[in-house]
């Protein structure tokens, strides 16, 4: 197989190659990794030599991943600068005197008095109460107040007076208070109004 | 505490403390220093000096920061060295609080643009240095092509994203195991292969016309 380019992202997904039926350029990707460290069982192993004969572009590119990973191995390391230990020794000195700092530090005395004062007066306020609890006491419930019922008003019966009904609706509430406070109030039921206009 | 105290260093046979502690297991020098060993410690210092500021180094590209930064991991290490958990590998332990603190860094940088300008700017005073790796018996050709090729390993390396970047120092630089690698950035072991996968395919890609 001809791959265009040489890096795997490029290569083909599904190319089987004549002799070797059993792998594609994708399961040697997936693969590559185990086969450059040597870790790959003996059968996948053969595999994958028999494909990298057969298919230039995965050959290529597992030349060039070599390659350079025989690069990148080569590059020298960096030592520790010559001050390096010093530095160190002094952070660590610096370290150790804050660690060591809470454990040497005496707080004063009078602190550690008001402490225990403390403690001793939390702890009988805290067996007072517990004694308070054990005790049985007089249940003692709070005076009834007995009262009446309000009376329920009744239901209004009389239909709405008409002059409300007339309020056309799109008007605001307080433009319609004003209103009706200027016009003559007739309270009139709706069916005096209906007998006068039946006159 | 006791069966610490049991296992301090009782020097013999004209071997010094210091010789002791050398021939010992990281388990070992960790059980003397908890014991009251206090030369354990500068021990442990020395295993992993190195390796650490290589790791912090090549993680947040800038060499003074990363000094600092393993020495905090050396504080860490002093301070709560009684809490490790003996049953897991201290190295281990000791990388996963280097890593932590380098993403601090990162991420910290990335919120303070002015600490991002501070750090390009020490790397451009980096580049008028006088070259320190070479071999100076090379001629001068040769070195100028290794100086070459080794900013643009490193600028690779630097150009991956953070947490692929993570993976692929401490699989191909520190020579960590998947399961290793796991444990110190806190992910599961396929999470590790694939970012590792994608790491090293892109870092090929970035080198690939370097390397013609």
């Amino acid at each position: 197989m001809e791959g265009a380019g040489t890096s795997f992202h490029h290569m083909g997904t599904g190319n089987r190659t004549l002799n070797n039926p059993q792998m594609d350029c994708r399961e040697f990707r997936d693969k590559h990794l185990s086969y450059v460290d040597d870790t790959l069982p003996g059968v996948e192993l053969v595999g994958m030599q028999l494909h990298l004969t057969e298919c230039v572009s995965c050959a290529r590119q597992d030349a060039t991943v070599r390659r350079s990973l025989m690069l990148i191995r080569s590059l020298q390391r960096i030592e520790p600068s010559p001050g390096f230990s010093e530095r160190l020794e002094h952070k660590l000195r610096e370290a150790k005197a804050l660690d060591a700092a809470p454990k040497s530090s005496a707080r004063p005395r009078g602190f550690a008095v008001a402490v225990a004062a403390t403690s001793i007066v939390m702890l009988g306020y805290i067996a007072v109460s517990l004694r308070q609890v054990d005790t049985p006491r007089d249940i003692m419930l709070p005076p009834v107040v007995a009262t009446l019922p309000e009376s329920v008003a009744a239901p209004m019966t009389s239909p709405a007076p008409a002059m409300v009904a007339s309020v056309p609706a799109g008007l605001p509430i307080w433009t319609a208070a004003l209103f009706a406070e200027q016009v003559p109030i007739h309270f009139a039921s709706a069916d005096l109004t209906l007998v006068k206009s039946n006159r | 505490m006791a069966s610490i105290a049991r296992k301090q260093i009782v020097p013999n046979q004209g071997a010094t403390v210091r010789e002791q502690l050398r021939a010992m297991d990281d388990s070992a020098v960790v059980t003397a220093f908890l014991g009251g060993e206090e030369r354990a410690f500068s021990e442990l210092v020395e295993r992993y000096q190195t390796r650490l500021l290589n790791f912090v180094y090549r993680t947040i590209g800038d060499r003074e920061k990363a000094e600092d930064l393993v020495q905090e991991v050396f504080i860490r290490v002093y301070r709560h060295l009684h809490r490790f958990d003996r049953s897991k590998k201290f190295s281990t332990w000791a990388y996963t609080i280097a890593s932590n603190l380098a993403k601090n860094e990162l991420r910290n940088r990335s919120r303070n643009p002015l600490v991002l300008f501070q750090t390009v700017q020490k790397n451009w005073q980096d580049d008028d240095r006088p070259l320190q790796f070479e071999d100076s018996t090379s001629r001068p050709d040769d070195m100028y092509r290794k100086r070459h090729l080794r900013e643009i390993v490193e600028e690779s390396v630097a150009k991956l994203p953070e947490h692929h970047r993570n993976v692929f120092i401490l699989r191909e630089l520190e020579g960590k195991s998947y399961e290793e690698i796991a444990e110190i950035t806190d992910c599961n072991l396929g999470t590790v292969k694939s970012r590792l996968n994608r790491a090293r395919n892109s870092f090929a890609e970035i080198v690939a016309p370097y390397m013609e």
